[in-house]
């Protein structure tokens, strides 16, 4: 066994150190394994960004109300005497003044221009209750103020004014007729609530003539398991033809379309392109064959088996991919990672999203590189070791 | 022996490293025709728009309506040839997964101005315009979901309800259209404004957005300033705009799609530059000896540089011909699951030509190292080596 191992670590160092006079092919085969990976990784990158906001704004003790069938914030209405029942539901969460912790909202569409490309894109204005960011987790005010209850005054996430112009605070802005004051901006731990503008609900009924409209109720609930008994009061009552969702399973619904999407799109141009690196890659390895088969010939009538001619040939192709696919993992890190983009989302307006790349998913590009490296070079080592010896020796 | 069949041996004289270069060429050009493609089919909504048609919305936001008393008052503008307005409706078939386009339109205005766009039957827009429950389908729509004329269908709204609760309402279908361009998009269904306005429990009075046609496109702009300022300061503002930038807009928000095709293709295609360039240039410095012999027999320098060329260029040819035919396939193969998303996707013939260009330039760019290396070998040198 012992003499069988020193062979393959002779002639696997050997084919390691003759990489250099393939310089160029071997070359062109890190950087096509390289490629296919940031592909693969940058779609992959795109696709967990997006599922992370949207999964980040879901609180599984907040419920969010939505008219039936409506399945999005956009398309629902909520009447008020709906409203005021959904409040005195029971497993409501009240505040210390005895007061049900709830928020009943308005979801409009409003335009904005999109930095990057300077188009007109839909932005969710949201005119939120008096409790409104206290039935939602780490909402955060980091510059200015939240805006004064009864004023046209408006706030807006962190994530919108990245991607957006003219939200920048102290600034006016003009839906329609009625003018608007910026006067804070907002942080909600990176959740989809960052993409949004809020204000104060009864301004917004009246400046957009939605006077006593509603279109969804969000409640903390006492805790994530008073949902049910939520649902059933809900159910009972034939005023309230309402959905009841938590907030957690609002936000993975509205997530899963998109980002199966990305993810569906990320494999199959990944899969088609590792062919056309395979190719590559199959090539440069029988090049290599080719090139060291007098040396291996001369191995093999010195005594040494076919064994480590194929376990040799194996470690360079494979040595190869993995500097392809870590190089690819690398760039895609540092072009990809934390970039920030934005698309229209199930409620039809823009979701704000950062590329991110985890370990897990970096681990699937290197899986990807490895898969290309074994098959590119599994066909060329068997025809190293299978070389017949006295062919080889004449070159 | 001609010179054809030179670079033909040439090629496969080691068939397996021509076969290798073959699929990876192949694999780059099939991702570059289902991707070229699918960026079109992406932007098909601003080549199909008229020159003429402009899309009035709410300022706010398209989604936002506009009251039902505009229709009138623009189509009183001068330099206004036709209008019509919509609603969209939400719709859906039993399931909300089962989403449908679905917009209530005022009939013979619709039928003035989409009149390019769509074939209706003389029978059917009489019936379409006559009935208070008609309903005109698609035939992408009608195929997707097995409708046909004389159909009776409930459809659901998951915006609007019935002054009775209720969230579905019953069609009658009384023609299939046709689009009279293949880029024309079928995949939806209008019903009267009418009965819509007269049924649903909110929103009486109004529409979404209204579409026109101008009496020349040189009209537009004062066409569109003159709707804008007729609105404007009043509790409903509009944006009007032509159909095609409208469109664009909207595609944009998706996120840049376009951006996304080129950096996919240009990675496929940096990949096999560098694969099919370096073995050109290693099987040309393999057959260096064999160059010389040839440069002894007397071929011209010029003659052999065209022989290591037209030898890269076959091999791109043959390898991307098939590789444009697999796309084509491909796209012809997923277009009926796709006419939800992508109802125009298409092998367009430019994306065919364009291909046929970056063969050639993938075969020039690299033949073309090696083969003036091979052009300026002496015959000594040559010889010599090897």
């Amino acid at each position: 066994m012992r003499p069988l191992l020193l062979q393959v670590a002779a002639v696997t160092a050997m084919n390691i150190k003759s990489l250099s006079q393939r310089l160029w092919l071997s070359l062109s085969t890190i950087v096509a394994v390289a490629l296919v990976v940031v592909v693969l990784l940058a779609f992959l990158a795109m696709g967990n960004g997006f599922k992370r906001t949207l999964a980040s704004s879901g609180s599984p003790d907040v419920a969010v109300v939505l008219r039936g069938g409506s399945q999005s914030e956009v398309n629902s209405v909520v009447t008020r005497d709906q409203v005021r029942l959904v409040e005195e539901g029971p497993g409501v969460a009240r505040s210390t003044d005895g007061k049900p912790l709830a928020s009943a909202e308005l979801y409009l569409v409003v335009d904005g221009v999109k930095r990057s490309s300077r188009t007109k894109a839909n932005l969710p204005l949201r005119g939120i209750g008096k409790e409104g960011a206290a039935v939602r987790k780490g909402i955060r005010i980091t510059e200015g103020r939240m805006f004064a209850p009864g004023s046209n005054e408006i706030v807006v996430g962190k994530a919108l004014l990245r991607e957006f112009e003219g939200f920048e605070l102290g600034r006016m802005v003009t839906f329609g007729t009625s003018k608007w004051t910026i006067v804070g901006v907002f942080e909600a731990d990176g959740s989809v609530f960052e993409s949004e503008i809020w204000a104060d609900l009864p301004v917004v009924q009246s400046l957009f003539r939605r006077e006593n409209v509603f279109q969804t109720v969000r409640v903390r609930l006492a805790g994530p398991e008073a949902l049910s008994g939520l649902k059933s009061y809900m159910e009972t009552d034939p005023r309230l033809k309402l959905d009841v969702k938590s907030e957690i399973e609002y936000f993975a619904d509205q997530a899963s379309q998109t980002s199966d999407l990305i993810q569906k799109l990320g494999w199959p141009l990944a899969v088609a392109m590792a062919f056309g690196a395979l190719a590559g890659a199959l090539n440069t390895m029988y090049s290599s064959v080719a090139a060291r088969a007098v040396e291996i010939a001369t191995l093999r009538a010195i005594g040494f088996g076919g064994f480590p001619a194929f376990v040799g040939t194996l470690a360079e192709s494979m040595m190869l991919a993995v500097i392809g696919g870590a190089i690819g993992a690398l760039a895609t890190f540092l072009i990809f990672d934390g970039l920030s983009a934005s698309t229209l989302g199930a409620s039809f307006t823009q979701v704000v999203f950062s590329f991110q790349l985890t370990p897990e998913l970096a681990a699937e590009g290197i899986i990807l590189a490895l898969i290309v490296g074994l098959i590119g070079g599994l066909f060329p080592a068997v025809r190293a070791a299978r070389m017949p010896i006295v062919a080889g020796l004449y070159g | 022996m001609n010179d054809f069949m030179l670079v033909r041996k040439n090629l496969f004289r080691k068939k397996l490293r021509a076969v290798l270069m073959i699929v990876s060429i192949l694999t780059a050009f099939a991702i570059f025709g289902v991707l070229a493609s699918f960026g079109q089919a992406f932007n098909a909504g601003q080549d199909v728009a008229d020159a003429d048609r402009l899309v009035v919305v709410n300022k706010i936001n398209f989604t936002q309506p506009l009251p039902i008393a505009y229709f009138n008052r623009v189509r009183a503008i001068s330099g206004v040839r036709q209008v019509t307005h919509f609603n969209w409706f939400g719709g859906y078939y039993q399931d909300p997964k089962n989403f449908l386009i679905v917009m209530a339109v005022e009939p013979t205005t619709y039928l003035e101005l989409y009149g390019n766009d769509v074939d209706v039957s003389a029978d059917a827009q009489q019936a379409f315009k006559r009935g208070r429950t008609a309903a005109l389908v698609g035939e992408a729509m009608a195929k997707k979901w097995g409708l046909k004329v004389g159909d009776h269908v409930p459809i659901s709204s998951n915006i609007f309800s019935q002054k009775n609760g209720s969230h579905t309402w019953d069609f009658d279908i009384v023609g299939v259209f046709t689009g009279k361009k293949p880029q024309i998009d079928t995949n939806f269904m209008v019903f009267q404004y009418d009965y819509f306005d007269e049924t649903r429990s909110f929103g009486k009075d109004f529409i979404g957005w209204m579409a026109l046609r101008t009496a020349s496109p040189s009209l537009n702009d004062g066409v569109i300033k003159t709707i804008d300022q007729l609105f404007a300061n009043s509790s409903y503002e509009t944006a009007t705009d032509t159909e095609k930038a409208f469109n664009k807009a909207f595609v944009a928000q998706f996120g840049n799609i376009a951006l996304i095709v080129v950096l996919v293709v240009g990675a496929a295609f940096v990949t096999i530059l560098m694969i099919v360039g370096n073995t050109m240039a290693l099987s040309v410095r393999e057959r260096t000896r064999e160059i010389g012999v040839l440069k002894t027999l007397g071929f011209s320098g010029g003659r052999i540089l065209r022989l290591v060329l037209g030898e890269s260029i076959l091999l791109a040819l043959i390898g991307g011909l098939p590789g444009l035919g697999l796309a084509i396939l491909f796209i012809l193969l997923i277009r009926d699951s796709l006419t939800a998303i992508l109802p125009h996707i298409n092998i367009a013939p430019e994306i065919v030509l364009s291909g046929l260009g970056l063969m050639v330039a993938l075969g020039v760019v690299t033949g073309l190292i090696p083969a003036l290396g091979a052009m300026r070998l002496k015959i000594a040198a040559a010889l010599g080596r090897g």
